[in-house]
């Protein structure tokens, strides 16, 4: 149930305007740019000390099915990131066509 | 001359840190604690060219803050202790973050010099680095390695030599920041340098400045000490407020945004791409093994064959070894028996002798074996992605998928399982990892479940008491999840690339990790062994299985003497077994019975020399406190099953 409603609350995101949305809503291989990270002081100060700062640039490698942990490229490495982790961040998707 | 110079190793995590350490230093290393920390502190010695260099392995961290204990150890050694050189192990396949860390140890104005390692492995992504360029950036001399290999090794020592000798001079790179924080830095800096020249003395003036703007809670712990911290810190506070409001986000996020970017300029103007990036082959087995689908059935093949090898195996070398061991015993019991009384012959034979061998017939036939694949799957890589696959799973009792890793090191023996749970970030997940991590059925206790109810009661018997343990790890971990104080960390880990294990490297891990184990399990098993058998001889051992027979026959159903090989079981649990069948004909015990007592033994405390270990990673406290809870818990479970099993017996 839970999974069938995330993904029709995914086709209804919009991406063409530049909204800004969590991380776990992008598609795999789908890349973009990170805004900000809510969250405790710490969980935040934690994930730009491993690179995710505003204004890098992500992209989403893998999502496991059942709010599994997501895999991640940033800055020229891979991150795992837990399903919780990964929802208190928040990306700008990049157009496809950037993907260089 | 014959100087000794002390160097410390640093870096990320995944860079080749450990490999490098056991090429310089091979078998003349101590692995042990940081004094008052869980942190392992590896150290070795070398010879160079008629110098004697002592060498530190640092934690492999990521930053120089204070989120974990790693961390904090790293830095204080670095400034306190002053080493002569740190060599900082940066990995050329992601160089960018790597020279996030090498920037705070610029930072922490530490003389450093770089080991740039993997340069083989970055050269198979199509990216070369300008050696040159990099050094003159950073002002430090930059020497690419191969650390699997060795390449390159002596031309690090050389220049470490170069360097102490003065033929090579640092100029390190001074790491500024823009304007807004410039500004603040400097006029922190300058107050701390009036106020507090204590502390100037022992960090870099520049360095507490950048770090109380930070807010880093460590430092400003130490400036509470001062007289005057408190005015420093006030003022430190509102220019991180000041900070914080121009940019709508924290000071450190904003300090590490700069410094992340300073990073990601240096590594873009030193790398030069050679080769378009193609899909190699270990990208190919990263995505099948941490595939959705695909990646459980692997995961469980891979488990299933490494413990089948190693129980298949095991079993083999168990049972020479006990032919051999039974020989030699009663050969030494002979030539004893004619010289020494018989009290004395018994506790030197069934007390130390037998205490040796029963660290001996656990420790060679399992855990060497067992290390040796777990070197193997932790030197692939292989490891962080069977974390990534059971993070999922590893939420619902309030750990991460990185809890995972002990849970499989605790099917091999719970000891190294309790170390292993320092992989987590927190005390106190730690101890919930370490909690769970206990009620796994070790190689022992999967002898006497396979040898007792496997082998009597049936196969299908023994996989449902695995079953039911799962789901009691599973029942009792959440619970403690709820109980424990505290919030639950997600998971942020490293997935490096996978790689090709060194043989090497392999060997001297597996080495280091059983000498640890013997360290700490052996003088414990022994005396425990002394203690029982001192007990048996002097006949009070009577009087325990008397007082506790209500308990053994009354409430568990078992016969009286059974007691005798729980109580003998805290030693190892496989005697639990082999003293059962000396006590009792295994085959006049009812299927309950057997049941029963195996369920108890699966369950009751980890044996001595687990207990130990807890005692040693968490204190005395938290270590009792989980050998009653198992203690407890076993009785009622074992008393439960008891009833419900005679209850549908007999209808």
């Amino acid at each position: 149930m839970r999974f069938r409603n995330r993904r029709t609350s995914e086709r209804g995101n919009p991406r063409s305007n530049g909204e800004v949305i969590s991380l776990t809503s992008l598609f795999e291989g789908e890349r973009g740019v990170l805004t900000n990270a809510f969250g405790g002081f710490g969980l935040v100060r934690r994930l730009a000390e491993m690179g995710l700062t505003p204004g890098v640039e992500i992209k989403l490698v893998r999502k496991c099915p059942f709010r599994g942990p997501l895999q991640i490229e940033v800055r020229g490495s891979m991150l795992a990131l837990g399903y919780g982790v990964a929802s208190k961040v928040f990306v700008k998707p990049l157009k496809a066509e950037s993907n260089g | 001359m014959a100087k000794q110079l002390r160097i410390a190793l640093a870096g990320n995590a995944n860079v080749g840190k450990s490999v490098i350490f056991n090429q310089l230093t091979g078998l003349n290393q101590i692995v042990g604690n940081w004094p008052g920390k869980t942190v392992e502190r590896a150290e070795g010695t070398l010879h160079f060219k008629g110098h004697t260099i002592r060498i530190i392995d640092l934690p492999g961290i990521y930053s120089l803050s204070t989120f974990s204990m790693e961390e904090i150890v790293s830095r204080d050694y670095i400034a306190v202790e002053k080493p002569d050189i740190i060599i900082n192990v940066v990995d050329a396949s992601t160089l960018e973050r790597n020279l996030y860390f090498t920037l705070q140890l610029l930072e922490l104005e530490a003389p450093i010099i770089i080991d740039l390692n993997q340069v083989d492995f970055a050269a198979k992504k199509g990216v070369r680095i300008d050696v040159e360029k990099l050094s003159k950036t950073l002002g430090v001399p930059v020497n690419p390695t191969v650390a699997i290999t060795g390449s390159g090794i002596n031309e690090l020592l050389s220049t470490v030599i170069a360097v102490m000798s003065g033929k090579r001079k640092l100029k390190p790179l001074k790491v500024k920041y823009g304007k807004e924080i410039e500004k603040r830095v400097q006029a922190i800096e300058k107050l701390v340098s009036a106020k507090l020249p204590q502390l100037c003395t022992v960090y870099p003036a520049r360095w507490i400045s950048i770090k109380l703007l930070e807010r880093d809670t460590d430092v400003a712990g130490k400036l509470k000490n001062y007289e005057s911290g408190k005015e420093v810190l006030d003022y430190a506070e509102k220019l991180a407020g000041e900070l914080e409001t121009i940019h709508g986000e924290p000071s450190p996020v904003i300090i590490a945004s700069e410094k992340y970017g300073f990073a990601t300029e240096i590594a873009k103007a030193v790398t030069i791409i050679e080769a378009p990036p193609k899909i190699s082959l270990e990208q190919k087995l990263d995505a099948l093994t941490t595939h959705k689908i695909l990646g459980y059935p692997i995961l469980v093949a891979v488990l299933a064959s490494m413990f089948a090898l190693i129980f298949a195996g095991g079993n083999l070398v168990s049972t020479g070894l006990d032919y051999v061991f039974g020989i030699f015993t009663t050969y030494t019991e002979n030539i004893l028996s004619s010289l020494l009384p018989e009290i004395a012959v018994s506790l030197i034979i069934k007390g130390i002798l037998s205490g040796i061998i029963a660290g001996i017939t656990i420790a060679l036939p399992y855990i060497v074996p067992f290390y040796i694949l777990l070197a193997l799957l932790e030197d692939s890589g292989y490891l962080p992605r069977a974390a990534f696959l059971m993070d999922n799973l590893m939420h619902k009792i309030g750990l991460h998928g990185k809890a995972f890793i002990p849970l499989i090191l605790g099917y091999g023996c719970s000891v190294p399982a309790c170390i292993g749970c320092r992989i987590m970030e927190t005390e106190r997940e730690r101890f919930l990892a370490a909690f769970v991590v206990v009620l796994i059925p070790c190689a022992a206790r999967t002898v006497v479940i396979l040898g007792l109810v496997g082998r009597f009661v049936g196969l299908q018997a023994a996989l449902a008491l695995y079953a039911f343990d799962l789901i009691l790890v599973f029942i009792l971990g959440r619970i403690a999840f709820k109980v424990l104080p505290g919030e639950p960390v997600g998971l942020i880990m490293e997935m490096p690339s996978y790689k090709k294990p060194s043989l090497r490297n392999i060997t001297l891990k597996t080495w280091s990790r059983t000498r640890d184990f013997v360290f700490i399990a052996f003088p414990i098993i022994i005396a425990g062994s002394v203690v029982i058998e001192a007990l048996s001889l002097s006949g009070l051992m009577n009087y325990v299985v008397e007082a506790a027979s209500p308990l053994t026959s009354g409430w568990l159903g078992l016969p009286p003497a059974a007691g005798i090989p729980l109580i003998f079981g805290v030693l190892r649990k496989e005697l639990t077994l082999i003293l059962l069948s000396e006590l009792i004909p295994l085959r006049t015990l009812s299927n309950i019975q057997m049941i029963v007592f195996t369920l108890v033994t699966m369950i009751y405390i980890p044996c001595l020399a687990t207990i130990a270990a807890c005692i040693r990673e968490f204190g005395w406290k938290k270590a009792a406190a989980i050998t009653v809870i198992d203690i407890a818990l076993a009785l009622f479970l074992g008393g439960i099953a008891y009833r419900l099993l005679s209850l549908v017996t007999s209808t």
